[in-house]
């Protein structure tokens, strides 16, 4: 399978006179690439946006081609899609298994026993191939959680749109959405909106939204990079035009903002190099 | 010993075991199964809770029929069961779709499965239970038996009118729209004609055709709406 080509143009949405996106742009084909921004910065309009569920005001976005607006084109774009939104979930009373069938079915797999397989198959890739016959009340948070990014598996679908996959996710949680994300780049393209930097270090992009336009748009490493030379440690308290400083376990201070004379600059994280994109566009020059 | 084709065998282990593992189909969808109802369509419905209330209003219109059979001679009981009665699917559609009833609304609106498709089996779901529980029962009480299908025509106008109106303003918004509409209409009817059960002669039952013609089209016409969460919400 051939990853989706993705291109995002132009983008604008509207909701009454708040701008939720403005003139967004991306081009995204295979491998991972993550979404970052604060909350309300546009993330999940635009996820939305690309899962073809709004209707952008203006702008265009194609995936493989194919034009979302168009009844024909959106259908078949459809088909190659996995989206599994951020507060979406299944009725409580419904089996894990017929919650699954029934996305089977309406993503076009027709045949019961090519269905059945594989229901099973992303239930167990999401790890609840022994709770399929439960209903879906009686999973915990995070099964659920696995449950919503199951149905996106099924059909092996070319774009995958995941908006905060690893929202209410354990340690054990992360990690195996982390195995199938990283599988999911050889044959997809996946989309994925968090606020966690850590999320966002594993993906091959890295787009940064904030106030409903894009702040940056590269690799993990060319957005630690923008905090190059901003970033340094030293003893005792922090000078008070730091941006953002904290302790570490060391007992010394990671600072970000302007450096000192003669302090020890370090190597910044993608954390500090989003707080830099994000900081740039909000404090005057 | 023969070699054996290891990606074969663990593609029909795992069908085999899909087959084993697979949870035992309920019972309404062994019914339904049996009446020859597609596999798929059988999940569409049976996969949806939600459209379980609008059974339970099936049943409320059972009691009502008990009571409108109470008094043969009393029209009035007649006319509010007739009123009544053909919006229990309307307000089942309503009770079951949309991100207000479903939680994997959003998550459905995504699949190439055209939602207005979706909305349509469940409306028909809807109004057949609906059918096959008022029609009996209402044969078997003298009073309402004379008029025991003459609720099944607005029925299908009200639904088609809400599917229609359901492009324009969210579900549940919309069958209230519509439930005023359909008492003011009836109404206004019973007070011209001096007749309770006006709306429901044949000219009421033409009416009714042609409005949910109309509706029908209206709803094709406009169904993109359905595949868009500002409007299917």
């Amino acid at each position: 399978m051939t990853p989706a080509h993705l291109h995002v143009q132009g983008v604008v949405k509207r909701f009454g006179d708040r701008v939720a996106l403005d003139h967004v742009d991306m081009l995204a084909q295979g491998g991972l690439c993550a979404v970052l921004g604060p909350n309300g910065a546009g993330k999940s309009t635009l996820l939305r946006c690309v899962a073809t569920v709004l209707q952008p005001d203006s702008g265009t976005i194609s995936i493989d081609g194919l034009d979302p607006s168009r009844e024909r084109e959106r259908i078949e774009a459809r088909a190659r899609l996995g989206y599994a939104p951020q507060d979406a979930g299944f009725d409580t009373r419904v089996r894990a298994f017929d919650a699954l069938d029934l996305m089977a079915v309406l993503k076009g797999i027709d045949d019961d026993r090519r269905r059945r397989r594989i229901v099973f198959e992303v239930l167990d890739r999401v790890g609840l191939g022994n709770r399929s016959a439960d209903r879906i009340g009686d999973l915990s948070g995070g099964m659920r959680r696995r449950l919503v990014l199951a149905q996106a598996l099924i059909g092996a679908p070319s774009l995958l749109v995941l908006d905060e996959p690893a929202a209410g996710l354990d340690p054990d949680e992360r990690l195996r959405l982390r195995e199938i994300l990283g599988e999911r780049r050889r044959t997809s393209t996946v989309l994925v909106a968090t606020h966690l930097t850590d999320e966002a270090a594993i993906c091959d992009a890295v787009i940064v939204l904030g106030e409903s336009t894009i702040r940056f748009s590269g690799t993990p490493a060319q957005l630690a990079t923008r905090a190059s030379g901003q970033v340094w440690v030293q003893d005792g308290f922090p000078p008070p035009d730091v941006r953002a400083s904290w302790q570490q376990a060391d007992g010394r201070h990671r600072c970000l903002g302007r450096p000192p004379e003669g302090v020890e600059l370090v190597e910044p994280s993608l954390e500090e190099g989003y707080l830099i994109v994000q900081d740039l566009r909000s404090t005057p020059a | 010993m023969t070699a054996i084709d290891q990606a074969r065998f663990d593609a029909n282990w795992r069908a085999i075991t899909a087959e084993l593992d697979a949870p035992r189909p309920t019972r309404i969808e062994r019914l339904l199964r049996a009446v020859r109802v597609p596999t798929h369509v059988v999940r569409m419905i049976v996969a949806t809770p939600a459209l379980r209330r609008s059974w339970y209003l099936s049943v409320l219109a059972v009691v009502l029929v008990g009571l409108g059979g109470a008094d043969p001679a009393n029209r009035d009981s007649l006319f509010a069961l007739l009123v009544l009665a053909p919006m229990l699917p309307v307000l089942g559609v309503a009770l079951a779709y949309g991100s207000a009833a479903d939680p994997s609304h959003e998550i459905q609106l995504a699949t190439p499965t055209h939602g207005l498709r979706l909305v349509a089996i469940r409306s028909v779901t809807v109004l057949v239970v609906s059918i096959a529980i008022v029609v009996p029962l209402a044969a078997l009480s003298e009073a309402a038996r004379p008029m025991a299908v003459a609720w099944l025509l607005p029925a299908l106008a009200v639904t088609a009118a809400s599917l229609a109106l359901m492009t324009f303003l969210p579900p549940r918004q919309a069958t209230a729209a519509v439930a005023v509409g359909w008492f003011t209409a009836t109404l206004i009817t019973r007070l011209a004609a001096d007749d309770p059960l006006a709306a429901f002669t044949a000219v009421g039952q033409l009416v009714a055709i042609g409005v949910a013609i109309a509706a029908v089209a209206v709803a094709i016409s406009r169904r993109s709406s359905f595949e868009n969460l500002e409007y299917a919400a």
